[in-house]
């Protein structure tokens, strides 16, 4: 089987010293950043990008740290939905739902053990999706031509619109102003600066890790900073973490069903893990809830979103590594992130760089392995960390930004133009642009003009080119019919 | 005016002034049939067209609040001073300093802020440093 020696390969490149210790940094780091309220998984990243880049590590090496944070998250994110009803992250919010009225009922360590349970089944299930699913999609996908590509980024842009907020416009245009900011410096087809205003500093183009750490962490900052906290969390204690395999057992038919949702939807461009937690719980809901104990800690309501939130995060690698087509601002963060380490994911990248795909999925197998030992036995002392009172927490995640920025160029420039980003982000949050649209534009701008260009160099200017072939038909009309979804779905449910 | 009527127009405006802008670029050779200037375009139009659509069929919103903006203001003061500041004074300096205001704004005491702040700003100086090998600056007043 070829794709077992290639994961071979990638286990020879994931279980050396250095990888193994960054799979485990970045599950104990990611554990830390979801359980925590306030900083999620695309924060986490962000900010760990530049250390990455600062430490040289190898583009593999860095993957596996920063892809460890990604998925940590989503195991971190139940702790406090379960024990505070406060989501630890965006994918966490379903969790509460179920899992907090468990605590109330003194069952908090068998949630937390089921969950993490159903986390890890999730996850790994999902990595398997991964590595059957991803080499295959490859494959159909090397076929694809400027044409179908420049579509296929549409689409991508067309459903993240669709699903992203409430306002597919206001989706777009955040998606408009990532790709107008990706156009900044120098031409690649023609050498001509453009938008540079004559700043000799723009003509390289706008450093991409200024812009996600300005648009994610400090206008979180800024968001944070309109409430005071006097008070400090309670340090919660948790004594066992064990879950009876009557209860396992019983939730386990939603954990796979969970998984399954999850996987393909975190697949799907555009939807994450809170749409996938979503739709495993009410899914959930609807197929076993017979007796109406959702909502009052049923252990299957923690168990399917908790597997769904996980398979998606495993899910979402998916279009990110084969078609280099990120589906959620977190795997645009990761894409610009390889980037940075000169690594174009796309379907070539199982053939030109096999290390740093089968090393990264490799090491996932291994990463959920370490989170399970630290979301079971270590989960009391995660528990302890969400007493860190907010008066600290929100200042150490600025310092860390200053510190992430200012390692990589030593310039006082980016902190500067890293606040101005920042501020941006917070107005448009205050005023309902979803920011994930916008660092997805940031990250493809370029290859979207680049595509664009060479679709209409190989025509000679006729544009009827991208709509030619059967594929970017296909992907033109998924586009169309995702940007209308919303409103569709909102008149069945009125018909109804 | 409702809000997403006024951001519209600001919007107009920025994809009018992108798009002049875009106008203006000339290739002195052309490598392609489309130039530097068809994709910007592009984008100006789309930025047009969604402008349009926000200022017709506005949401139903209310102007958001900025119940903290004396604080934010502060904060954001704060980061270009920590901006300018860090070299002359140190890593570990500004950010206690940076730190400590920060737990200020947010209700934490002086001291206790600052104190915090101090341990932090040491800690990631050698952890920074010492173990990952990322130089920070250490401040022009430090001896030698």
């Amino acid at each position: 089987m070829d794709v077992l020696t290639q994961l071979a390969h990638g286990f020879a490149v994931a279980l050396t010293p250095l990888n193994l210790a960054l799979a485990f940094a970045g599950a104990f780091l990611g554990t830390l950043i979801g359980a925590l309220p306030g900083i999620g998984p695309v924060n986490g990243v962000a900010i760990l990008i530049p250390i990455a880049y600062a430490l040289k590590l190898p583009p593999e090496s860095a993957l596996i740290l920063l892809a460890g944070v990604y998925y940590g998250a989503e195991y971190g994110g139940r702790i406090s939905s379960i024990l505070l009803n406060v989501p630890g992250d965006a994918g966490a919010v379903i969790t509460t739902l179920d899992g907090y009225p468990m605590a109330q009922k003194g069952k908090a360590g068998e949630a937390l053990a089921l969950s993490a349970l159903s986390s890890f089944i999730g996850g790994t299930l999902s990595v398997v999706g991964l590595t059957l699913f991803a080499p295959l999609l490859a494959q159909w996908a090397i076929r694809f031509g400027p044409a179908e590509y420049f579509a296929l980024m549409v689409f991508a842009f067309t459903t993240l619109a669709s699903l992203a907020g409430r306002s597919p416009v206001k989706a777009l245009a955040s998606s408009v102003f990532g790709l107008m900011l990706a156009t900044v410096g120098l031409d690649p087809g023609s050498g001509v600066p453009r938008f540079t205003f004559g700043q000799l500093k723009l003509y390289d183009g706008v450093d991409f890790l200024i812009v996600a750490i300005g648009l994610f962490a400090i206008s979180e900052v800024l968001v944070l900073m309109e409430q005071t906290f006097l008070g400090r969390g309670g340090a919660i204690r948790v004594e066992t973490t064990l879950v009876s395999l009557k209860t396992f057992l019983a939730s386990l038919w939603s954990i796979l069903r969970g998984a399954a949702i999850g996987f393909f939807i975190g697949v799907l461009p555009g939807a994450g893990a809170s749409i996938a937690s979503a739709i495993a719980y009410t899914t959930e809901k609807r197929l076993v809830d017979r007796e109406g104990t959702f909502g009052q800690g049923d252990p299957r309501g923690v168990a399917a979103p908790e597997a769904a939130n996980n398979a998606a995060a495993g899910g979402a690698m998916v279009p990110m590594l084969t078609l280099g087509v990120p589906g959620s601002g977190t795997t645009a963060v990761l894409l610009g992130a390889l980037m940075m380490f000169n690594v174009t994911p796309g379907p070539l990248i199982f053939q030109n760089r096999p290390e740093v795909v089968w090393g990264l999925i490799a090491s996932m197998y291994i990463g959920n392995l370490m989170l399970l030992v630290l979301n079971l036995p270590l989960v009391g002392v995660f528990a302890r960390i969400l007493a860190i009172p907010r008066w600290f927490l929100v200042p150490a995640i600025a310092t860390l930004s200053f510190v992430g920025v200012y390692a990589v160029n030593n310039s006082a420039f980016d902190l500067l133009f890293m606040t101005g980003i920042g501020v941006w982000g917070y107005l448009m949050r205050k005023f309902g642009f979803p920011l994930a649209p916008m660092i997805l534009g940031l990250v493809l701008g370029r290859l979207m003009e680049v595509n664009l260009r060479r679709a209409l160099a190989i025509s000679g200017g006729d544009w009827g080119i991208l709509f030619s072939s059967p594929i970017a038909k296909v992907l033109w009309i998924l586009a169309l019919l995702s940007l209308f979804f919303p409103w569709l779905v909102g008149r069945l449910a009125k018909a109804r | 005016m409702n809000p997403d009527r006024a951001v519209g127009i600001l919007l107009f405006l920025l994809a009018v002034g992108y798009g002049l802008e875009a106008l203006g670029l000339e290739a002195e050779y052309l490598a392609d049939p489309l130039g530097p200037k068809a994709f910007p375009l592009l984008l100006a139009a789309v930025l047009l067209g969604l402008s349009l659509l926000m200022v017709a069929f506005p949401g139903p919103g209310a102007w958001p609040g900025f119940p903290a903006w004396a604080r934010q203001g502060v904060a954001l003061l704060s980061f270009v001073v920590y901006a300018y500041a860090l070299v002359p004074l140190g890593f570990v300096l500004a950010s206690s300093l940076e730190v400590g205001l920060l737990a200020r704004l947010l209700g934490a005491g002086w001291a206790k802020g600052l104190a915090a702040g101090f341990a932090f700003a040491l800690a990631l100086y050698l952890t920074f440093v010492f173990g990952l090998g990322i130089p920070l600056p250490l401040g022009a007043w430090w001896p030698g």
